[in-house]
């Protein structure tokens, strides 16, 4: 897995790549939740990744929860279909707010 | 003239070493013969008699019989009948019997002395006996000095009597209690022979398994496997009637006899026939033999069986189990019962199993104390059918400990078709860390693929798998060091997963998958693998695995 962050008009753009899984996930968890602290829009863009597993699931879960209690935009995109079948098997789809594309979370 | 205190109290003290050395006499030897005598001797001699004998009862006959006795005549093995005499009243009596003068006591017999030309004056007869429990007695010739023995003699030989007595008791508990463990360790012997006599596990492509569990010590059951010259596999069940070494005898006799005629006799009906013969050429005392014999020829499935009283196998195909239940009666029961040969079934396999058990199977009992019969036997072949034969019989025979008390052996055979066996099996062994995750992940891809899983499927799987063993790596090892054995296999249209690990056993219960409206990080693992799997189970793992999780899953074309 690998992490790539960009801030986009105030809001902040995390790409992830490659497996997320149990060995990556704690990475991933420490990432969001520094920028949840901040209290920073985020937007994590998904397209490239290519597995995720339910601890990946868990850290965006977590931070989903804090920016509701923040008031801050959480925003999944461009979900690509690994994961895209997890989260449409934890019912998980309904509960995220799913857009396009990275610029579309931006705007939104 | 009345003794002094000082005279009283020293004599009571010499008894007493007296008594004391007499019970560490029997403490210290094994030999009851001589201590008894030894014992004798030193009462004689403390009360200055003559002569001396000691008499036990002998519990077959009832008779009271010498086993020590000093002085001039030498009457060791005398018997006495029940009836009269001095000896047999204080016996019965159960109290010391003091004859000042012999001649004047109608119970005196002098036999002995018209025999020996020993002249009997005083008599002094004491009861060997502890609480109720008549042992013999110790009587007393003669008192040295021409007197009569006294009532203080009287009662101090009482008072060695029963200690006598008491280490008597004592002395035959312990040799009993040696007796027991010889044949304790008689029996432990016999069972490791015979363990050592049922096949070796067999390798895993090998179309015939057996395992056998022994309820005690040593067990009345046997099977064989033995491989033949023209590559056809003969294979036997057994039962020998009754327990312990004469039945496990018999059994090794079968057993031998099986292994012998098997490479000789042509079919199984035959080598029955012949079994039952060489049987009553040494007498049975009424055991007998329940056998079922057989001969694989892998190459084609075909199996021919015979059935000598024994439970019916069970043929196990994918239409359902079907009672393979001709038969004759047990072997050795009587010599012309076989004159006639013995019938044979054939059976074509199929791509299926057949089950040869003993009906410690079928007769074990649950804790309801309902047994678990041929519906109980064929659910738990069912639950069990997706393992390889040797773990599947290990975990249907481990399952059966679970379920209750055994009380008799049980013993489990498998023939199988391997002609269809899947040739694409999987299995490694992983280190539990994250990092191997991948490992694993591009392995289920890969084999999944060979073995005809569809793309999505084969997805499916890798999530499956990859979130099992993120549970056994964090709540079976949790972050400690050990192994994960993955196995893949297919068995006709199911795609069947195994994880094995070697934790302690995970608590099944609080691996539920969660409730999906309870949105918090976590338990999320279980109710993917669910939700993608048809079956999701912890089966009952064999010896040396911790936990046995197995997956399947439906290949749909």
């Amino acid at each position: 897995m690998n992490i790539q962050t960009r801030e986009i008009d105030g809001t902040m753009a995390l790409a992830l790549s490659g497996d997320v899984d149990l060995s990556h996930s704690p990475a991933l968890r420490k990432a969001l939740m520094e920028l949840m602290l901040e209290r920073r829009a985020v937007v994590v863009d998904l397209s490239a990744v290519t597995y995720v597993d339910s601890s990946g699931i868990a850290g965006l879960v977590e931070a989903y929860q804090m920016a509701r209690k923040n008031g801050t935009a959480f925003t999944l995109a461009a979900i690509s279909d690994p994961v895209r079948r997890v989260l449409q098997l934890a019912r998980l789809d309904r509960v995220f707010t799913i857009v396009d594309t990275v610029e579309a979370a931006v705007k939104g | 003239m009345p003794k002094t205190q000082a005279a009283h109290d020293a004599e009571a003290s010499s008894h007493l070493d007296l008594m004391i050395e007499m019970t560490s006499d029997f403490a210290q030897s094994h030999d009851v013969e001589a201590t008894l005598r030894l014992g004798l001797e030193r009462v004689a001699a403390r009360l200055g008699a003559e002569a001396a004998s000691l008499f036990l009862l002998e519990a077959d006959s009832g008779d009271l019989v010498c086993h020590a006795s000093i002085g001039p005549t030498e009457v060791v093995g005398l018997r006495l009948a029940p009836g009269r005499g001095i000896v047999w009243r204080t016996v019965d009596l159960d109290l010391p019997q003091l004859v000042r003068d012999a001649r004047l006591d109608p119970d005196f017999t002098n036999a002995v002395d018209d025999a020996t030309g020993f002249v009997t004056r005083s008599i002094l007869c004491a009861p060997m006996s502890f609480r109720g429990q008549k042992l013999g007695a110790i009587e007393l010739f003669n008192k040295r000095g021409g007197n009569a023995f006294t009532q203080t003699d009287a009662q101090l030989l009482r008072a060695l009597s029963m200690s006598s007595a008491l280490a008597l008791i004592n002395t035959r508990l312990v040799a009993g209690m040696a007796e027991q463990e010889a044949f304790k360790r008689e029996l432990v012997l016999a069972s490791e022979i015979q363990r050592a006599m049922l096949p070796p596990p067999q390798p895993p492509h090998s179309p015939v398994h057996g395992v056998n569990l022994p309820a005690r010590g040593v067990s009345g059951d046997f099977y064989e496997i033995l491989p033949l010259a023209d590559g056809r596999v003969a294979f036997a069940i057994g039962d020998v009637s009754g327990k312990g070494m004469n039945a496990s005898l018999l059994m090794t006799k079968t057993a031998s006899l099986f292994r012998c005629l098997a490479k000789r006799e042509d079919g199984p009906g035959r080598i029955l026939t012949a079994i039952d013969s060489e049987l009553h050429e040494t007498g049975l005392a009424g055991m007998f033999v329940t056998m079922v014999a057989g001969i694989l020829d892998p190459a084609t499935g075909r199996t021919v069986l015979a059935n000598a009283g024994h439970e019916p196998p069970l043929l196990r195909r994918r239409d359902g189990f079907h009672a393979i239940d001709d038969g004759m009666p047990p072997l050795g029961i009587s010599p012309d019962l076989f004159a006639g040969g013995c019938p044979e079934s054939v059976i074509d396999l199929d791509g299926g199993a057949l089950y040869l058990f003993t009906d410690g199977l079928t007769e074990v009992r649950a804790a309801d104390g309902v047994m678990l019969g041929s519906d109980g036997a064929k659910s738990l072949l069912d639950a069990f059918a997706a393992m390889p034969a040797q773990e599947r019989l290990a975990a249907v025979v481990r399952s059966l400990d679970g379920v209750g008390s055994l009380r008799d052996d049980v013993t489990l055979m498998v023939i199988e078709d391997t002609r269809l066996a899947p040739t694409g099996a999987f299995e490694r062994s992983y280190a539990a860390r994250p990092e191997t995750l991948a490992d694993i992940r591009s392995a289920v891809a890969r084999v999944s693929h060979e073995l005809g899983c569809p793309p999505d499927m084969a997805q499916d799987m890798v999530m499956a798998v990859d979130e099992a063993c993120q549970n056994i790596i964090r709540h079976a090892y949790r972050g400690g060091e050990g192994d994960i054995v993955l196995h893949l296999d297919r068995e006709d249209d199911l795609l069947v997963i195994r994880l094995m690990d070697f934790a302690p056993p995970v608590e099944v219960a609080k691996i539920r998958p969660r409730s999906l409206d309870d949105v918090r990080p976590g338990g999320l693992g279980t109710h993917l693998m669910r939700s993608v799997m048809d079956q999701v189970d912890f089966l009952p793992p064999p010896a040396g695995i911790g936990n046995l999780l197995q997956m399947v899953k439906r290949i749909s074309r």
